[in-house]
């Protein structure tokens, strides 16, 4: 018996009591499916309906919603791939400079200089505004006539103002800058920790071998935080993809859409046109195509980390 | 002596009770969280304590949390009392079936008179031929001049026509020579003073409405669908797109935020915002302007946007009680009564009747120099699917002004877009 109890307490379950564990498990479970599971699938039902609280009858319409997206001539078809790419582009550019400043900014205030508690914080301080006070100050910096930038342009350098958020294009340095500046530090604040798990021995040795600093940083710094790269840049991207704030409140994603992201148009969709059924709908295409995003990364990203441990 | 003491508790207790049983509560949701709160809240207050029979509970919160909330609300029977919507969502709402009529007999029995309100501001809450609101609050596009720049240039009083708003905007654009626009040799890429601004986004296509209901047109026709590619409106937009391209007496690229300071800084004639931004020019040290109503830059009539809030009754759960409609009424009735109303424009709102318009405190009040344009104050109101319309009509303006398309292009293809996100509307709303 006294043995019995002995293999038991060894595997770890008790048989006599097998609904503990599920007992632990309850209180997550229950916000999991009360938060997650439930609100999911109660989307895919919203998508796939006319939904309106109002109605009496609410009609199911299958994939009408889905359909609209790809049928040629539809508002859905022309502004939500129009502002998808304005999403998509948006990520193509400021994911490589916010991952890549911030590794770099971090490398820099890592090294035993004067102050560098003071540039940690500074660079990490933005971080700590909301984004109505960011878009605020950027959008006041690139106003068309008296904003900062334009009166360094023309007064300062003596050359022709740009009219900066009304410019398809020159629309968006405003945003993208906004956001590097607003966030850059959060990342580095991530590359600082990692750096300061990297073995100095593997710098003590290259160096004896005569490599310079920037040798260092490509062969050893970099390599090493290909994880922690990973981990920020897929973070990035996804925060990236959830452009909002910025575009609603720097352009007001103008002109003329160019600088609409795609959350900003199921939001219109959403709450400007009611349409609750068709902005689902979007929200849920706009969800696969970020996850395929994050799955792609996570395998290129496993395998140069394999190719490096060889 | 215990016992004495709980039992006159529990007599209290119970008198407490008898006594809130007799009262009617009701609930009210509004969204004026600014610095017009107090105000609301003041005036519910005096109310709660004018009657014995009615107690007001308010609730505030942003304006769009309402509008995101409200239909769950009524759905589940839990909507309150008594909602207070703006003029581009009351409509929307009053054809989903979430607001119940305010009936002639309702009106009347809780003595509010339609008659006493400016008539297009009674009817932004209007729906085919039924009332389901009443004005509380009205706010209007305004148009705010620049004495000095406009004495400078000889102009002695606001323009109230188009051609007087040219020849005054002419006058006032001045290069670094110190030449107008009709000068020959006027440099336009080095003008020291515009005469006006025409702007991009909602404030441009908020402009650009008052000049198309000028002109007799609306953004939708009879059948509330989108009609604002007649002649009469591009005529409108052109004549905007005009004052930057061919009269040069508004600087290309304008935004909603770059005029507002331009004026500020004395560096423009003619700023067109709401009367909102009263207080904010008010406080700009240096400026010395005045407010007026929008000039006739159209060729029919005046007008000019407006926006509003009207108190609405939600459909209730069946039922609900009687009494409760009935207080509501009665606030509704009170709230917006001429005293109140007078009392509630220190906020910042504008009169929703011409009674308060008359009150002897506003003669040193500088608002009162819009005051003769309220009876012609129209809001983008009277059709479910305002979000729609405006979201088509303001990129036709952004695209006109930046001279991305023509007038007739950007119009037409406004119009196409816009039918388009009704006919998905109208399917959600059958």
């Amino acid at each position: 018996m006294r043995r019995e109890q002995r293999v038991n307490r060894k595997a770890g379950v008790n048989f006599e009591r097998s609904w503990t564990p599920w007992l632990y498990l309850l209180p997550h479970a229950l916000f999991f499916l009360g938060f997650i599971i439930f609100p999911l699938f109660f989307g895919v039902y919203i998508s796939m309906v006319r939904w309106d609280p109002l109605r009496d009858t609410i009609p199911f319409v299958g994939a009408e919603h889905y359909w609209e997206l790809f049928s040629k001539g539809t508002p859905q078809n022309e502004f939500f791939w129009k502002t998808l790419a304005n999403t998509l582009g948006f990520v193509a550019v400021s994911v490589p400079l916010l991952v890549g400043s911030a590794l770099g900014l971090a490398n820099l205030v890592y090294k035993p200089i004067r102050g560098r508690n003071f540039f940690r914080a500074v660079f990490f301080l933005p971080g700590v505004l909301s984004v109505s006070v960011i878009s605020i100050l950027w959008r006041w910096m690139f106003a068309n006539q008296a904003g900062l930038i334009n009166v360094v342009l023309t007064e300062v350098l003596g050359g022709t103002a740009v009219a900066w958020l009304t410019t398809e294009g020159a629309a968006w340095v405003p945003i993208v800058l906004g956001t590097l500046w607003w966030s850059v530090g959060f990342n580095m604040t991530i590359y600082l920790a990692a750096i300061g798990n990297i073995s100095r021995s593997l710098y003590e040795a290259a160096e004896m071998d005569g490599a310079g600093s920037w040798a260092q940083f490509t062969k050893i710094t970099v390599p090493m935080l290909s994880q922690t790269t990973l981990f920020v840049t897929v973070t990035t991207v996804l925060g990236s993809f959830q452009l909002f704030g910025q575009s609603l409140l720097i352009t007001g994603g103008g002109p003329t859409r160019s600088t609409q992201s795609v959350i900003m148009y199921i939001t219109e969709e959403a709450f400007g046109n009611n349409q609750y059924s068709s902005a689902a709908a979007m929200a849920f295409v706009f969800g696969l195509i970020m996850l395929v995003f994050t799955a792609v990364q996570f395998w290129l990203n496993a395998r140069d980390a394999k190719r490096v441990r060889l | 002596m215990k016992r004495r003491t709980v039992f006159l508790a529990l007599l209290m207790l119970t008198a407490m009770a008898a006594f809130a049983a007799d009262k009617v509560e009701i609930t009210y949701l509004h969204g004026f969280t600014g610095p017009d709160r107090p105000f609301m809240e003041s005036l519910v207050e005096k109310f709660n304590s004018s009657q014995t029979g009615i107690v007001v509970k308010t609730q505030s919160q942003p304006w769009g949390t309402t509008w995101q909330q409200l239909a769950p609300l009524v759905a589940s029977g839990k909507a309150p009392d008594i909602v207070a919507i703006n003029e581009d969502q009351v409509t929307g709402f009053a054809a989903r079936g979430a607001l119940t009529e305010l009936t002639a007999a309702d009106l009347k029995n809780a003595n509010i008179a339609k008659a006493k309100f400016y008539g297009p501001l009674w009817a932004t809450a209007d729906y085919q031929g039924k009332s389901y609101g009443v004005p509380v609050h009205s706010v209007a596009l305004a148009m705010y001049y620049n004495k000095y720049l406009l004495q400078k240039a000889g102009i002695l009083n606001p323009p109230r026509t188009r051609e007087e708003f040219l020849k005054a905007a002419t006058a006032a654009t001045v290069d670094k020579n110190g030449k107008h626009p009709n000068d020959a040799t006027f440099d336009s890429t080095n003008v020291v003073t515009w005469g006006t601004g025409v702007v991009t986004g909602w404030m441009g296509g908020t402009i650009a409405y008052g000049v198309l209901r000028q002109n007799g047109a609306d953004l939708v026709d009879k059948n509330l669908n989108a009609a604002f590619g007649d002649a009469a409106s591009i005529e409108a937009v052109q004549f905007l797109v005009d004052l930057v391209y061919k009269y040069k007496v508004a600087s290309p690229n304008g935004t909603e935020e770059s005029e507002i300071a331009a004026f500020r800084q004395g560096k423009v004639a003619f700023n067109f915002n709401g009367v909102w931004m009263l207080e904010q020019y008010k406080a700009q040290d240096g400026l010395t302007f005045g407010i007026s109503p929008v000039p006739r830059l159209g060729a029919k009539m005046d007008a000019a946007w407006g926006g509003s809030s009207h108190l609405t009754l939600p459909k209730q759960k069946a039922g609900y009680d009687a009494a409760k409609r009935a207080a509501a009424l009665k606030f509704v009735a009170w709230l917006t009564q001429p005293e109140n109303n007078l009392y509630w424009t220190q906020a910042g709102g504008l009169p929703t009747q011409p009674a308060v318009a008359a009150d002897k405190s506003y003669e040193s009040n500088m608002v009162s120099g819009l005051f003769s344009g309220l009876p012609n104050v129209y809001a983008t109101s009277g059709y479910p699917w305002v979000g729609q319309v405006r979201g088509a009509w303001d990129a036709a303006i952004e695209a006109s002004v930046l001279g991305k398309k023509t007038v007739t292009q950007a119009l037409t293809d406004g119009v196409v877009e816009a039918n388009k996100q009704i006919d998905q509307a109208r399917k959600a709303l059958q």
